[in-house]
């Protein structure tokens, strides 16, 4: 991108205007391109999708009218929010109000700048990208703590209250879990980790050890939780806070503060790709043929990470809300220790020779597999045990 | 607010709240007043009244028959058991007889109407707790009690069904089919139910040692019902203050036993009524099976003037015993009508449990009580 | 069970709940959904399956209606009117208005089951939205027609007999309270 940037410059395709401005046009070009092309469909699509997910697990149809099953609802509802009057309460501070959810936006809109969706498909290859992604999400507690301040209403600042302790909390075992990988991978750069594994799962870090298929658990938690999904949604919690820190919101800021929580939630799931599950590593078989490989490292990475948000709403539709303070609980009692230990285990497995790490690899991707079938085998007997009407398709 | 914080600085005191009455999780109309300090509270003071609709003095302008409709509206998730009550009340003064096919038609639709109160307060439970799933799959059972329901008597939910003498409607052997056919298919679904939200760590952990209500308070408080036999006293109207046929069935009544936290915890009180649903199963099942032929309603004049006198009936409905206190003064309208119900007096211990708890908990408290406000205002 | 086995437990049972609950949802993506979408895209209209008790928008039958005002003097909610005057030469009496308020209507049933002949009936109607509350009085006599009167061994007018039929077998079905023809089909 930017290397063809340069060699426009350079071939005198701009003359006449300073290089400065040349950047400045085409930064804002491309990130409005990233995001009208990409993200918001995105995080729109994966709006409908939870709907019908959601849905289907509790016996419902979930929105199919708008496009075929539904899958333009995301648009209609865009339309719908942007047409709606702008309301800023009386009492709510002014300046901050409206600020808020374009702040909670950027900190998520930021993360895609390292996502690596192929070899070549970066924004920028940073060389401290993990670090960058966990600063740059860390941006969204400041945009919800504005929110719940800003609106004046109590609610909103239990919510937004609520929010900045969990996620603040939260950074530490998800750090622990990503240093983790940091260690094994010896880089902070996104596609230094991803080069550092293979395209199998038995070169993925998450079977590097059983240590690390903990810390990848651990990591998944902590990111739902910094997320604020289901179950750790407290800072929203529609049963307890109305709805939390954007009770007083409406119309497009409301959607802002959606449209960054579904957003984040693909930044989880493409993180975790990314660290424990090999990122965009195809087979060799591909090797020839660039354009292909290409397309099929971008597949592989957008399917992986997109299990993972299938996985979080998934999560979302079975569990309840835990309380604030078990929240906390959990976090200190549980996972930050655990997530040292995951750390500590770690650095002796690096001292280890490659065959017995690579038996104690085995070993966890063979239980992981274990646990696999297991599941699928109670799947079948929850099945039976209800005796309901089948229905295969996933279209209704 | 931020008027006061600019003179003094950084200062800290009570925050009143007001949860509800158009607050999610406040199961209808509810009001708390809550003074917290952050999430603890220190005071919820209960605010009822806005679902008041005069049922109470309804009663004394309209004739006998034309005020079981009426006893409906009094708690819509179990309409049934307000008519019982009330007819109950009106066929004592009458000396009325009620016919045995009309008793055993009225013990299974009560008892089905158990079950769909009972399922929307464990699944509205489940909500409040914040497990989205699970509510949406009592409401599809209850979806199918519904179904039978308007087979049985013609209405999903205001239902008219129990009719001074009897019951209104027969039910035909189609619909017993039906409602046997549901038992065979609900039961797994409990199980399922309690796989997927009651054994849940995260659920249990939010409930136990939550709210825990003694069996001293519980007796002093009045409290009837499912949240009296949490705190561990086998009480109910249907084996102590036998009425109906329920004698000559065998059920259990469940009470709360620390499964996972202390005696009288929230959970005691969902658990006691899961094992209800259970229990309300097993009556089911035995009173279609000793349903006796006849007519389902004895013959009661279409001018019912009961002669002058009084009568406090009670049955034990989901929310607890429910009683309806009639006078009548020989006329063709009663001349005084008082409902009894369990929601008011689990609403008056609110207060007293919410203090020291967390916002979320006061959620769960309500949630385990079942308070339901139209029960409450009338 | 010391400190750190229930530490271990508390971790266990997390796990496997959140396993067991999972596979539960899961489960869920291969059953049928129970709700059905309303009001295109369904099989059959919902009016043809509710159960022939279904105490749906009130509807009369005034041609075999004999003004007897039993409906109007059980309704609870005095939501049925009914105006009946006679005529001074023919002696004929006759309907001036026959109203029922929709809107003050609960649906309790009392009205078609005091019916002797089955004129007023509970529909399997249900969707009665209108723009105003005055949309919601349905009027059953437009114009005046004359009380029926029922003749003594039956209906002999062929107009008429379908619909006196129709009536009773609505009252045997719906407002018998002893179910009708239940009795027989359980002997």
């Amino acid at each position: 991108m930017q290397a063809l940037l340069d060699q426009m410059i350079q071939d005198g395709a701009f003359a006449g205007v300073p290089k400065e401005v040349v950047y400045a046009i085409a930064m804002v070009l491309t990130a409005v391109v990233v995001l009208s092309v990409f993200v918001a469909p995105l995080a729109g699509v994966t709006s409908w999708l939870e709907r019908r997910v959601w849905a289907r697990m509790q016996s419902r149809v979930g929105p199919n009218r708008v496009g075929p099953q539904g899958i333009l609802q995301w648009l209609a509802d865009g339309i719908k929010n942007i047409m709606k009057e702008d309301i800023i309460p009386a009492a709510a501070d002014q300046k901050l109000f409206p600020l808020a959810p374009y702040i909670v936006f950027m900190g998520f809109l930021c993360a895609f700048v390292v996502i690596p969706f192929g070899e070549s498909l970066i924004v920028a290859d940073l060389n401290i990208g993990i670090l960058y992604i966990l600063a740059v999400t860390s941006l969204v507690v400041v945009g919800i703590l504005m929110a719940g301040w800003a609106s004046n209403n109590k609610w909103s600042l239990l919510g937004g209250m609520r929010s900045a302790a969990q996620i603040v909390s939260y950074e530490i075992p998800a750090g622990l879990s990503v240093l983790t990988i940091v260690f094994l991978a010896g880089t902070l750069s996104m596609q230094g980790i991803i080069k550092a594994q293979g395209w199998g799962p038995w070169d993925w870090f998450i079977f590097h050890n059983p240590f690390t298929f903990c810390a990848f658990f651990l990591f998944f938690t902590a990111a739902l939780a910094e997320g604020n999904r289901t179950p750790f949604d407290i800072p929203e919690a529609e049963s307890e806070l109305v709805a939390g820190y954007v009770t007083e919101y409406s119309g497009m800021r409301f959607l802002f503060f959606f449209f960054a929580e579904w957003g984040n939630l693909y930044v989880i799931g493409a993180v975790a790709t990314t660290l424990f599950m090999g990122g965009w590593q195809v087979p060799g078989f591909f090797d020839g043929y660039p354009v292909l490989k290409g397309i099929a490292q971008f597949v592989t990475f957008f399917l992986k990470s997109y299990f993972w948000v299938f996985v979080a709403m998934w999560i979302r539709a079975t569990l309840p809300r835990v309380r604030v303070d078990q929240l906390m609980g959990l976090c200190w009692k549980y996972m930050v220790p655990l997530s040292f230990i995951c750390l500590m285990g770690t650095i002796g497995f690096m001292f280890m020779d490659e065959i017995s790490r690579r038996v104690f690899g085995a070993i966890t991707l063979g239980f992981a597999i274990a646990t696999l079938i297991n599941f699928f085998r109670r799947v079948g007997f929850q099945f039976r045990a209800a005796k309901p009407e089948a229905y295969w398709k996933p279209h209704i | 607010m931020t008027d006061n914080a600019a003179d003094t600085g950084f200062y800290a005191e009570e925050m009143t709240i007001s949860v509800g009455p158009q607050h999610p999780s406040t199961h209808g109309v509810l009001r708390f007043v809550v003074k917290t300090d952050g999430e603890m509270i220190n005071e919820a003071i209960p605010d009822v009244g806005y679902l008041h609709r005069s049922i109470e003095k309804i009663g004394e302008k309209v004739t006998y028959h034309g005020y079981v409709p009426y006893t409906d509206r009094a708690d819509y998730l179990a309409a049934m058991f307000a008519n019982q009550a009330f007819c109950m009340a009106a066929e004592k003064l009458g000396n009325t007889e009620v016919s045995r096919r009309g008793e055993f038609c009225r013990v299974i639709a009560c008892e089905l109407n158990r079950l769909a109160s009972h399922l929307i307060s464990v699944g509205t439970f489940g909500q409040d707790i914040g497990a989205m799933t699970p509510f949406v799959h009592a409401l599809r059972e209850r979806e199918s009690i519904n179904n039978l329901m308007e087979e049985i008597c013609g209405a999903r939910l205001t239902y008219n069904y129990i009719r001074i003498g009897g019951v209104g409607y027969d039910i035909v052997p189609s619909t017993m089919t039906k409602i046997a056919e549901f038992l065979d298919h609900f039961e797994p679904i409990v199980e399922e139910f309690n796989r997927l939200l009651s054994g849940n760590k995260i659920f249990i952990e939010r409930l136990a040692h939550v709210a825990v209500i003694s069996k001293a308070d519980a007796l002093s408080y009045n409290l009837v019902g499912p949240n009296l036999r949490g705190s561990g006293i086998k009480w109910d109207i249907r084996r102590d203050i036998p009425y109906s046929v329920y004698p000559e069935l065998d059920f259990e009544i469940p009470v709360g036993t620390a499964e996972v936290g202390s005696l009288g915890d929230s959970f005691d009180r969902f658990w006691v009524r899961i094992r209800e649903m259970q229990e309300s199963v097993k009556i089911l099942r035995q009173a279609m099976k000793m349903i006796p032929r006849g007519p389902a309603i004895s013959k009661v004049p279409r001018k019912f003037r009961p002669p002058a006198g009084e009568y406090y009936a009670r049955v034990e409905a989901p929310r607890g015993d429910m009683g309806f206190y009639v006078v009548s003064d020989g006329s063709e309208y009663p001349y005084r009508v008082r409902i009894r119900t369990g929601s008011y007096t689990a609403m008056s211990i609110i207060d007293k449990l919410a203090k020291g708890i967390m916002m979320a908990d006061l959620i769960a408290l309500i949630g385990s009580l079942d308070v339901d406000a139209p029960e409450i205002d009338r | 069970m010391g400190i750190v086995g229930s530490y271990v437990k508390d971790i266990q049972d997390a796990i496997t709940s959140t396993f067991e609950g999972m596979s539960i949802t899961f489960s869920h993506l291969m059953r049928r959904p129970m709700t059905i979408q309303y009001p295109d895209k369904i099989p059959v209209p919902i009016q043809e399956t509710l159960p022939l008790r279904y105490r749906g928008i009130l509807e009369v039958d005034l041609d075999i209606c004999t003004g007897c005002l039993a409906c109007e003097r059980v309704c609870p909610i005095t939501c049925i009117t009914i105006g009946i005057d006679m005529n001074k030469e023919s002696k004929q009496r006759y309907f001036t208005h026959f109203d029922i308020d929709v809107c003050k209507c609960m649906y309790c049933g009392l009205c078609s089951e005091v019916c002797p002949t089955g004129s007023i009936r509970h529909s399997q109607e249900f969707e009665g939205a209108s723009y105003n509350p005055a949309g919601l009085v349905r009027h059953f006599a437009p114009e005046a027609s004359n009380l029926y009167k029922p003749k003594k061994g039956g209906e002999t007018e062929p107009k008429l007999i379908t619909k006196v039929d129709i009536g009773l077998k609505y009252l045997d079905e719906f407002a018998t309270p002893d179910g009708g023809g239940a009795a027989e089909e359980e002997a």
